[in-house]
């Protein structure tokens, strides 16, 4: 990866004397989408308002294609488009004019423009009703159609996927994946639902209270060790766990049928072959893949969702 | 300078995309067409017939001796709306013939209605920014390569550019609706009227345009005001209500504080201007160059007020 599109260098914010987020650092790139997961209220939205200069920074800067948000707004902010919470839109105008009300906030956005921005998000045939008769699937597409008007380096999508259905999810995952892998735009996308963040992320940084705990590869989170947990049940049980215990050195736990114990994966294969030689019968194995969750429950502690 | 023209373009196409706008619109129409059917229908509103024939000179002449004759008793006479004494002598002594009532006077007339365009600018005014943060599109209109302050101009402009438009609806539907109902006026007709207690005349197209010019100072104080509330507090309700209930309590605040040395600040001592073209002011100690600093230092106070708010403000909260 090259240079990053967008850089947070020690953004801190304070409200009164409650210190809301104490300093995060991280950087972003292009082509990739990274996630920002944490729970309620750990200060995810409220980062992506200082990046979009909603807010105001108590400390430190964010640099958006070399350009900083404190010091030069108009030149750092024309690089991101972005939907922050809900895509909210003008009720009572049409798709249409709600598109061509933020084109004209930006120079050099043609009708042509448009016309290929609504095709991408495939709302051609409804340009022409008015938003407050959009689902909110429709309104979320239309939120996208806004925020890629301007063929922005960096997207920015708060909760892109609230409220939707699992088609509409689908979709939505399709579209920023693309945008990424083929258009190169870095995408970051702020989210608590963790699986949803699984699929469609490259990166996810997890926040808790104001704090970036954690940045891990989605690759690295679901298989951070070579040592995978799996799970057999086989008869006869007891004779199993000893051939376990003997094969893999430790400790086998039971739990009824069901023996789990731990080893590398290249040996999976060798074990279970061993087991049959020794006449033992299996009836099934599992490989249990630790996922995201138990992931960020590890980092940020059971009960810390809401 | 293009983008700010843009921007004006915008602000223009959320206001008359807004149902609300029309219902205005159709409100004021209805109003003036309303007033003038009641106008026609009861002939003793407008005064009557008034002498216009050759020999008018003599008919008012007349009048005036019954009137004078008549001390206190209110005499029987022709002419209801011709009751002022030295009005009718000036005007047979300037050679100024009476003309029945028509277009030009229900223009005049209308004049109140400029209280009904405040009313909508003050509701424009309030919606325009308090109603970007109730949708919630606030966080999508300041995520743009532009400055809060040229957005929040083109708000203002916008405002400006309402109020103008529908005091000139207000000014040409009356003249309009005037000409149908009563037959137009004209534009040589010659207005009489006092002005601290001296009789004068002046063209009746320019009398009217610097009257409801007048009245625009008032309006956009009021509008400028709510403005201001709905950038600070970010709530169209508030802004309006505080707004309408100063606009309509405003004359009752000069009169409870009348005798404090400081009643000539209070803005509304000093928001109608034609007080001084009438010759008695409100309040004592002002006058129209007083008035207009007051204005001023309002205006700008209001002014820095939004602008320091909106800009400097985090966009927060849902």
């Amino acid at each position: 990866m090259s240079e990053p599109v967008m850089q947070l260098k020690d953004v801190k914010k304070t409200i009164g004397n409650k210190s809301i987020i104490k300093g995060l650092n991280f950087d972003i790139y292009g082509g990739e989408v990274f996630g920002f997961l944490g729970p309620n209220g750990a200060g995810k939205t409220t980062t992506i308002r200082m990046m979009v200069g909603l807010m105001e920074m108590t400390d430190g800067d964010v640099i958006i294609q070399g350009q900083s948000v404190q010091n030069n707004f108009k030149g750092a902010i024309r690089h991101v488009g972005g939907i922050v919470e809900n895509p909210e839109m003008y009720p009572f105008m049409s798709g249409w004019k709600n598109l061509v009300h933020y084109a004209r906030m930006m120079p050099g956005i043609t009708e042509e423009r448009i016309k290929e921005v609504v095709k991408l998000v495939g709302l051609e045939k409804r340009m022409k009703e008015k938003v407050g008769k959009y689902s909110l699937g429709m309104r979320q597409r239309l939120g996208i159609a806004q925020a890629l008007l301007h063929k922005p380096s960096v997207l920015i999508l708060d909760e892109p996927t609230n409220g939707l259905d699992p088609s509409g999810i689908r979709e939505i995952r399709a579209y920023i994946r693309r945008l990424a892998e083929e258009e190169g735009v870095a995408v970051i996308v702020s989210s608590h639902i963790l699986s949803e963040m699984e699929m469609m992320c490259d990166r996810i940084g997890i926040i808790k209270n104001g704090d970036l705990i954690s940045i891990q590869t989605v690759h690295d989170a679901l298989q951070q060790t070579d040592e995978k947990e799996v799970s057999i049940e086989a008869t006869p049980v007891d004779q199993t766990m000893v051939a376990l215990q003997e094969m893999t050195g430790k400790e086998v736990s039971r739990k009824e049928e069901l023996l789990t114990f731990t080893v590398e994966k290249e040996k999976i294969p060798s074990v279970v072959a061993d087991l049959v030689q020794k006449g033992i019968q299996i009836y099934s194995v599992n490989v249990n893949r630790s996922t995201l969750e138990d992931k960020f429950l590890d980092l940020i502690g059971e009960g810390a969702i809401e | 300078m293009s983008n700010f023209f843009q921007l004006i373009k915008n602000e223009h196409m959320k206001l008359y995309n807004q149902k609300a706008t029309w219902i205005m619109a159709i409100l004021l129409v209805v109003s003036i067409v309303g007033i003038g059917a009641l106008l026609k229908v009861d002939a003793a509103i407008t005064g009557g017939e008034p002498p216009t024939g050759d020999n008018w000179k003599q008919e008012l002449q007349k009048q005036n001796e019954q009137l004078m004759a008549a001390g206190e008793q209110p005499p029987e006479i022709e002419y209801p709306a011709y009751t002022n004494v030295e009005m009718n002598q000036y005007r047979i002594e300037n050679d100024l013939k009476p003309t029945a009532y028509n277009s030009w006077d229900f223009v005049r007339d209308n004049r109140t209605f400029v209280a009904l365009v405040s009313l909508f600018t003050i509701i424009v005014a309030a919606g325009i920014t308090a109603n970007e943060f109730r949708w919630g599109t606030i966080k999508l209109l300041l995520i743009r390569p532009i400055s809060r302050s040229k957005i929040l101009l083109a708000k203002y402009v916008s405002v400006v550019m309402y109020a103008l438009t529908m005091l000139l609806a207000l000014y040409i539907l009356s003249f309009l609706v005037g000409s149908l109902l009563f037959g137009m006026g004209s534009f040589s007709q010659t207005y009489v009227y006092t002005q601290a207690g001296e009789i004068k005349d002046a063209g009746i197209f320019s009398f009217t345009v610097s009257q409801y010019l007048l009245s625009f100072v008032e309006l956009i104080m009021m509008a400028t005001f709510a403005f201001m509330i709905a950038a600070v507090f970010r709530n169209t309700s508030l802004a309006i209500g505080l707004a309408i209930f100063l606009m309509m309590t405003g004359s009752s605040i000069i009169v409870f504080f009348m005798e404090k040395e400081w009643a000539k600040y209070i803005l509304f001592a000093n928001t109608d201007l034609s007080q001084y073209m009438s010759g008695t002011p409100f309040v004592s100690g002002t006058s129209l160059g007083f008035s207009i600093a007051v204005l001023a230092v309002y205006y700008v106070l209001f002014m820095a007020l939004a602008w320091g708010f909106f800009t400097k403000r985090d966009v927060a909260g849902a």
